[in-house]
């Protein structure tokens, strides 16, 4: 029970609200707030998760931005809006900081090999992030005018 | 038609756009969508991160093009709704020019905009949030806020001092925050200074001109997914080297 509160639903709500502290930072109103900070907090879910299918950090983070990238996507084109606000948003909890303040530490303290290291990790990662939403919106792209072909009517133009 | 009006109201419409932080792509198609539904099919439209350049030939033969230069500019996604959306009616409804125009220049002072003291929050409750998240406690979590709160302020600062370089705002804001966390650390009795420090830089972190960047890739708008890409590496480079410094500073504490 302890286990599922602090390595699961905890760091969710974490990101959940730090989410909301950028909706703020980013001049966000109304709902939108809601859908960007449910990015984030899933996104970090999907990450967590991954962990049972691979334990490859990259390729989580890869795995967590694809779901991220679909799920703003979706949400985007529910709500006629720019796809960009919940992209940005939800996709901020991924971005590496905690690899270039941890590189910086060891370059201080004169390791070089794990400067390196983390080095290479942070590139990597922010990589990972930046070819998942590649992937997740080239997907959406092909996907979604099938989507409206089926649904005759029901869809708009998708200039989301 | 009134040629003239109808090139100033999409270049308006653009800029702003391109103000807001909108991608280059959407900038583009959004004007070309305009001059559209006004029955402009030979419009041309370029822009880069910091300029917008649409021209237009109307039936009489003579061409006209408008230049507009987009100074520095943050990123307001709220705008950046409206002002999509508001390009949506245009072309659905397409008014006459001088009230469409009104419309489009009203849009920036009639949006909701958060208070100062909101956006402060905004930057607390950032850095308060992430800390944990990094695995810092209670008290950490407290720190961390107060270590974007001190983010928020110093940007605000720099801002008037050190001009427009927003590399030397970011190297000062990361040097600050991770001075302040080693400070609060050593001297008060927060546990977890790598917690902190991380909380708050994810405040500086270049996640939006990365994300950004990609897209312009993707979309095909090469020179702005560079010029966006570099904008996010010296980003980076700067948030290392302000907080390298503060570390150095600590290690004398």
């Amino acid at each position: 029970m302890t286990d599922l509160l602090f390595n699961w639903l905890l760091p969710c709500t974490y990101a959940f609200l730090a989410c909301a502290g950028f909706c703020l930072v980013f001049n966000i109103h109304g709902p939108g707030i809601l859908i960007c900070c449910t990015g984030g907090a899933l996104g970090w879910l999907v990450y967590l998760l991954a962990d049972f299918v691979t334990h490859n950090v990259i390729l989580r983070f890869l795995l967590a931005a694809i779901f991220i990238t679909l799920f703003s996507e979706v949400m985007a084109r529910i709500r006629r809006c720019p796809v960009t606000g919940y992209l940005i948003i939800a996709l901020l909890p991924l971005v590496p900081g905690g690899g270039i303040y941890e590189a910086m530490l060891h370059c201080v303290r004169g390791d070089t090999q794990m400067f390196l290291s983390a080095l290479v990790r942070t590139m990597g990662i922010a990589g990972a992030l930046a070819l998942g939403t590649v992937l997740g919106s080239s997907v959406m792209r092909i996907a979604f005018p099938i989507f409206n072909r089926l649904h005759k009517g029901s869809g708009g133009p998708s200039h989301a | 038609m009134d040629y003239n009006g109808l090139l100033n109201l999409g270049t308006e419409l653009g800029c702003q756009l391109m103000a807001s932080g909108a991608e280059i792509s959407r900038v583009e198609d959004s004007i070309q969508r305009l001059m559209q539904a006004y029955g402009i099919s030979n419009a041309h439209v370029f822009a880069i991160p910091n300029c917008l350049m649409v021209s237009l030939t109307p039936p009489t033969g003579e061409p006209i093009t408008r230049i507009c230069r987009i100074p520095a500019h943050g990123t307001d996604l709220d705008h950046l709704e409206l002002c999509n959306a508001l390009c949506r009616t245009l072309c659905q409804d397409t008014p006459p020019l001088e009230q469409a125009l009104a419309q489009v220049s009203l849009v920036p002072d009639g949006r909701p905009i958060y208070s100062d003291r909101a956006i402060i929050l905004g930057h607390f409750l950032v850095g308060a949030f992430f800390t944990p998240f990094f695995g810092g406690n209670l008290l950490d979590s407290l720190c961390g806020g107060l270590c974007g709160v001190s983010i928020a302020l110093s940007t605000r600062l720099l801002r008037h001092i050190a001009g427009s370089s927003a590399f030397f705002r970011t190297l000062l804001s990361a040097a600050v925050s991770s001075l302040l966390a080693q400070l609060l650390v050593h001297f008060g009795n927060a546990g977890n200074a790598d917690a902190i420090t991380v909380g708050a830089l994810m405040l500086l972190v270049p996640g939006v001109s990365l994300t950004t960047s990609m897209r312009e890739f993707m979309a095909g708008d090469m020179v702005s997914g560079v010029t966006r890409l570099a904008e996010s590496v010296l980003t980076a480079t700067a948030i290392a080297l302000g907080t390298g410094a503060a570390l150095a500073l600590g290690q004398f504490l």
